[in-house]
């Protein structure tokens, strides 16, 4: 009895441990003989672009795969959050990482740079012309001590001032070039009984990303930049004056009363529909817009210019971002090949239809793209110098920091001078 | 049988549980423990930084801050669960009409995935639309609104009550079949004897399920730690890190800032919280047995 059992169960053991490496030996393609050359997987990794979207992808890699023999292309999409949290270094680090992924440009490409994950792309971008396809500007943030890591698909405007037309021409109001004007302006909008600026700051990256444009503006991109990679202190008069304007927004009533409980969605939605007038958000704010409420005229302007502020004040506050090489791929030349194929003419169009804004110089179509987009694009495109928001372009523990005092700030729960105070607490051990 | 065999064939027999138990328990506790002591973000290089991580632990203003927020919540779950499902249990065990009724709405919440209890009451909160503001607007309180869940000052209080809604139906269950248990002869010679129900409640039977209580207190405490989900939805942690709570600092510590080291150690700095928290209320329990036996 005892040794039948003992029997079994050692069967058991034997069967599943030999049913783990008969497994494993399958899966190495080795043994499959037979075809001349053996196939290879193009993996190319990115999170969620949509269904839409996705299509494309796939019609892009079967197009692919009927210009290359032996090669399949195989993606992986996963949860937006999860992708850009965990998902990626995961993926990177597993046994079957992908040659090909979706990275933003700035300070998370140098990471991936730093950790050897990213190829000097420099040589075959020029070789194969891709380079030319884009105009200079796109590869903002993608250049990292002069050599080129990543091949851009997109571009996001991350804070841009729009406003509601209808309001305006009530009120008899212009859109506002200057800070002054821009308080002027806030005040009018108050006494007539509505909210001026929705802001929806719950994850806080929201107020965070467009008051890291205001800081940008007042304390000049370089100080920004390096406060955000900790090279000089955030508590300093420039910092306290940038806040300070953040502050007399509260003080004087000009942001809604729910600013910190709201989210990014729900004040979209307050904005579309009349309950404030202006609201700073990103590009994409555009294409929900015309879905949700196709009636109503949007209008936008870019940050008022602060007086005396240090940075240029014709700024635009953005992010790009690409494809990245995997530095350990086998497949380098077959993945600059698949983004120029994504990026020709064609493919552009196939994503243009399904609703992505291309970025190639050829790609952009310009009849059917929203005006609303297309002059966002114009501006992210000729800006004298882009701003990186915190949470996509430098260490997201810093990101979070700035952006917890910034709640602290536009939410009025915090002196300036607090806030920054606080914030250096936050950071000292990240030194 | 021979004897060698049978010395052997024990550790066979549990091994596949103890492999099992080895890998999904053990070995990640003690990896947890390893990573404490280094500087790591999950995939770069580990740097032994030695205590390091536990002293960046104790100076860090929000996690110190998250255990007070634990310790208010659980200290507001005791009274708005346990003690209210007490209460919710002795109502409905008077055996008034309709009380069956009454059981199964006060249950009803339980049986709900905490995900949709949070953004159902995320509405109810809510400053613009929200049922609690338009309520008080109604009845000509304006000046009693307020952004519940954006103001540090409401917003924990906020979350504690609808835990207790949700979680005041369980204990009440809990204490209702303790109360089904003792038996009619008892309240029968309390009603002889003139008791009210009040008297009836407070000197029957709460006494007699005094071990029940005792339970559900230390449940409240120990789950109070393991909270998440109502907070993550609500709040998650804000404004201004108000309704941090352990749970909800580390999910940010270790998959946002992908910080594994030190997020490793703050987990180990709460298992020994609640290690010593559980030893200490086992000790108290133990002290007293003057319990009413029926």
């Amino acid at each position: 009895m005892n040794k039948r059992m003992i029997a079994l169960i050692s069967t058991m053991l034997v069967t599943a441990l030999t049913g783990c490496s008969s497994a494993a030996s399958n899966n190495s393609p080795a043994n499959n003989g037979g075809s001349d050359a053996k196939p290879e997987t193009l993996r190319i990794a990115m999170g969620s672009p949509g269904e839409g979207l996705i299509k494309v992808w796939e019609t892009i890699g079967k197009e692919f795969e009927a210009q290359h023999q032996g090669i399949k292309v195989e993606f992986s999409y996963q949860d937006d959050d999860t992708y850009q949290t965990i998902g990626l270094p995961n993926l990177l680090s597993g046994k079957n990482a992908p040659d090909l992924y979706f990275e933003w440009a700035g300070q998370r490409l140098q990471t991936r740079v730093t950790d050897g994950y990213a190829a000097d792309i420099t040589e075959q971008l020029q070789s194969s012309g891709l380079k030319d396809m884009f105009a200079e500007g796109t590869f903002n943030g993608m250049v990292i001590d002069g050599k080129t890591y990543m091949i851009p698909t997109a571009g996001d405007v991350t804070n841009v001032i729009f406003y509601n037309k209808a309001v305006f021409n009530d009120l008899g109001l212009q859109p506002p070039a200057t800070w002054e004007e821009f308080l002027k302006v806030c005040e009018t909008i108050k006494q007539a009984g509505i909210t001026p600026l929705v802001i929806g700051n719950s994850d806080l990256w929201t107020a965070g990303n467009w008051v890291a444009h205001i800081i940008s503006r007042v304390v000049g991109e370089d100080a920004y930049s390096e406060a955000m990679q900790l090279k000089q202190p955030f508590n300093s008069p420039d910092f306290v004056k940038a806040y300070g304007y953040v502050q007399e927004l509260w003080d004087k009533g000009y942001i809604n009363e729910n600013v910190t409980a709201a989210s990014d969605s729900e004040a979209d939605m307050l904005f579309l529909n009349g309950s404030g007038a202006m609201h700073p958000i990103g590009s994409w704010l555009a294409p929900t817009a015309v879905e949700e409420t196709p009636e109503l005229e949007l209008g936008y302007f870019n940050t008022p210019a602060i007086p005396d502020g240090k940075g240029n004040q014709d700024s635009v506050i953005g992010v790009l971002n690409g494809m990245v090489v995997n530095k350990n791929s086998k497949l380098i030349d077959e993945a600059i090949e698949f983004m120029k194929l994504y990026s020709s003419p064609e493919s552009s169009k196939k994503l243009s239809d399904a609703g992505a804004v291309p970025i190639t110089k050829d790609g952009i179509d310009k009849e059917t793209m929203l005006p609303l987009s297309l002059e966002l694009n114009d501006l992210m495109e000729n800006a004298p110098a882009l701003v990186s928001p915190p949470d996509t372009g430098y260490s997201i523990e810093v990101a979070n920091a700035l952006n917890m005092a910034t709640s602290e700030v536009i939410g009025g729960a915090k002196s300036p001078e607090e806030a920054l105070a606080e914030l250096e607490t936050t950071i000292a051990p990240l030194k | 049988m021979s004897g060698r065999s049978n010395k052997f064939s024990p550790y066979l027999f549990i091994s596949p549980a103890l492999l099992l138990f080895g890998f999904v328990v053990l070995v990640p506790v003690l990896m947890t423990f390893v990573f404490s002591f280094y500087d790591w973000n999950g995939i770069g290089t580990m740097k032994f930084t030695g205590f390091d991580n536990y002293i960046r632990a104790f100076q860090d203003r929000v996690y110190m801050n998250s255990y007070g927020h634990t310790l208010i919540y659980i200290v507001a779950t005791v009274f708005v669960e346990v003690i209210a499902g007490l209460g919710l249990a002795g109502l409905i065990t008077m055996g008034r009409k309709g009380s069956g009724l009454f059981r199964l709405a006060f249950f009803v919440p339980v049986m709900l995935p905490m995900i949709v209890v949070s953004y159902l009451w995320k509405f109810v909160y809510n400053s613009d639309f929200g049922l609690i503001n338009i309520l008080l607007e109604k009845i000509g309180l304006e000046s009693w609104t307020r952004v519940w869940l954006g103001n540090p000052d409401t917003a924990l209080y906020a979350i504690c009550i609808v835990s207790g809604w949700v979680y005041a139906g369980f204990y009440m269950t809990i204490f209702y079949s303790g109360i089904q248990r003792i038996s009619r002869e008892v309240y029968e010679s309390a009603y002889l004897d003139g008791a009210g129900e009040g008297q009836i409640f407070f000197k029957i039977k709460v006494p007699m399920i005094r071990n029940l209580v005792e339970t559900g207190i230390m449940l409240c405490v120990l789950t109070g730690f393991q909270s998440f989900d109502l907070f993550y939805v609500m709040t998650n942690g804000g404004p201004y890190n108000s309704t941090e709570i352990v749970t909800t600092y580390l999910v940010k510590v270790v998959f946002t800032h992908m910080s594994i080291g030190y997020g490793s150690a703050l987990a180990v700095i709460m298992t020994i919280v609640i290690a010593v928290i559980g030893l200490v209320a086992g000790r108290l329990n133990k002290k007293d047995s003057s319990v009413l036996e029926y």
